[in-house]
């Protein structure tokens, strides 16, 4: 890994369209997500300590652990910024078919070569998922296919934790799929054709960290992780009374996309929205200091 | 010609420049305050940020408190030499409580030597603005650390008594 943690850290942009869109989702949701950016920064918000030999020992310890390869928070900072790129070439995927479905010839064409977006979304959404369960099992030191740990932390995920998952049930569900979208990903893991699955951009990025020894044991792993977070997903857009129409209306008066561009909204979210990066270096430079705070 | 020879010369001091603009930028150094940790902990043959006898983090999780009167305990990380659990009252985030095996950073045990209070006999320290911490066993470090003013000073020692110090200091 070429870029140090305090690289990622003060490289975050402070905003944007992936900031603007995050910002959007916060005001819909209880509690309040603050862009913490700027390595040094981060150690003083996160610590209230403001000696400076204090926030230069955090701050060192926190580059040693980063840097041991063997506690995992290299592997966790690639799965987050690896879902985003590889969901980033899906997107492109969607638009190349969005424009053809007006142009027959082509559509027909074009329909045999990439999956339906709806398929591709879905997955998309099960694998970025996947990849959440798996970081977060990397970053704490939990067993790599603990889904019970990781549910009963999602519980308590709150900050740029509980942004990400929003973005992950707006962005990546209610947005592109409308509001049944547990159940059309749901349906798509379990009957979507193995040749689909593994050609998905987004599970092809992060194949090699998803548990299972095959594709069957993969996909049965996604499955799972879909179904145990299906009642958490529900249950967040309940009580946060949450629906496609309302994010649409918020996302487009931050960011420059009109609402009538609806088909293209997902694909757009997915090109140029890079919220697992930006909020998973963020999760990521949290627990690292506050462990290197406890530690020194 | 002589038109033709003059803008080589003039394509080939562009290119030269250009050339000492990139390596010059190539070469320039990290100037972060952490640049020289970052030096240190990826050359070759580098000590690892956990040594390889550190206890396991799990073998720590019996030694902590457990909720009580509105105040939970709930754990957040557990890596080797290491666990840290979160203290909540009414649902908000008060405080972090956790253990380490200072084996990995013996700084950190070495610190303790200035204390000047104990608590269960095991020497007691109150590091920077918001910490609490205790050296048990001359190994293991224990420490509350505040997320909000009311988890003050007093109320970290308290909570670092509910510890079951005594069978952590005899953890092998």
């Amino acid at each position: 890994m070429s870029k140090t943690i305090y690289q990622y850290v003060d490289e975050l942009p402070k905003g944007g369209i992936t900031v603007n869109a995050l910002k959007s989702l916060d005001v819909l949701l209880p509690g309040k997500w603050e862009n913490l950016v700027g390595f040094t920064d981060t150690i003083k918000a996160l610590t209230g300590e403001t000696d400076e030999t204090m926030i230069q020992a955090i701050g060192d310890r926190a580059v040693y652990l980063f840097n041991d390869k063997s506690e995992g928070y290299q592997r966790a900072m690639w799965l987050y910024h690896t879902v985003d790129s590889a969901s980033g070439a899906l997107g492109t995927a969607a638009i190349a078919n969005q424009i053809s479905d007006n142009i027959p010839l082509l559509g027909n064409l074009v329909g045999k070569v990439t999956p339906k977006p709806e398929q591709a979304q879905s997955l998309d959404l099960a694998v970025k998922l996947v990849a959440e369960i798996v970081a977060f099992c990397q970053i704490n030191g939990i067993p790599g296919d603990s889904i019970g740990d990781f549910l009963e932390a999602l519980a308590d995920y709150g900050s740029e934790a509980q942004i990400r998952m929003a973005a992950l049930v707006c962005f990546d569900g209610l947005v592109p799929l409308g509001a049944p979208f547990i159940e059309k990903v749901l349906q798509t893991v379990h009957r979507a054709p193995t040749d689909d699955l593994e050609k998905n951009p987004t599970f092809k990025g992060i194949d090699e960290m998803i548990p299972g020894e095959d594709i069957g044991s993969k996909r049965n792993f996604i499955g799972e992780s879909v179904d145990s977070v299906k009642d958490w997903m529900g249950s967040f857009i309940a009580d946060n009374e949450l629906t496609q129409d309302k994010v649409l209306d918020t996302l487009s008066s931050a960011v420059e996309i009109s609402k009538d561009k609806l088909n293209y909204a997902g694909a757009f979210l997915d090109i140029a929205v890079k919220y697992y990066a930006h909020t998973g270096t963020q999760t990521l430079a949290r627990r690292l200091i506050e462990r290197s705070l406890a530690e020194i | 010609m002589q038109q033709l020879a003059h803008w080589r010369k003039a394509l080939t001091a562009l290119l030269l420049s250009l050339l000492l603009v990139v390596s010059v930028g190539c070469s320039q150094t990290d100037t972060s305050p952490f640049a020289d940790t970052q030096q240190e902990s990826t050359e070759q043959g580098a000590a690892p940020a956990v040594a390889d006898d550190a206890q396991k983090g799990g073998a720590f999780n019996r030694f902590f408190p457990g909720s009580e009167g509105g105040y939970d305990v709930v754990f957040a990380q557990e890596k080797q030499g290491f666990a840290e659990a979160k203290l909540k009252h009414e649902g908000e985030d008060i405080g972090l409580l956790a253990i380490s095996d200072t084996i990995s950073l013996p700084t950190a045990a070495q610190k303790y030597e200035s204390s000047t209070e104990t608590l269960e006999g095991y020497p007691l320290l109150d590091i920077g603005d918001t910490q609490t911490g205790v050296l048990v066993g001359d190994r293991y470090q224990v420490k509350a650390i505040s997320r909000d003013p009311a988890f003050d000073a007093q109320a970290r020692r308290e909570w670092l008594q509910k510890f079951d110090l005594a069978a952590l200091a005899v953890l092998e």
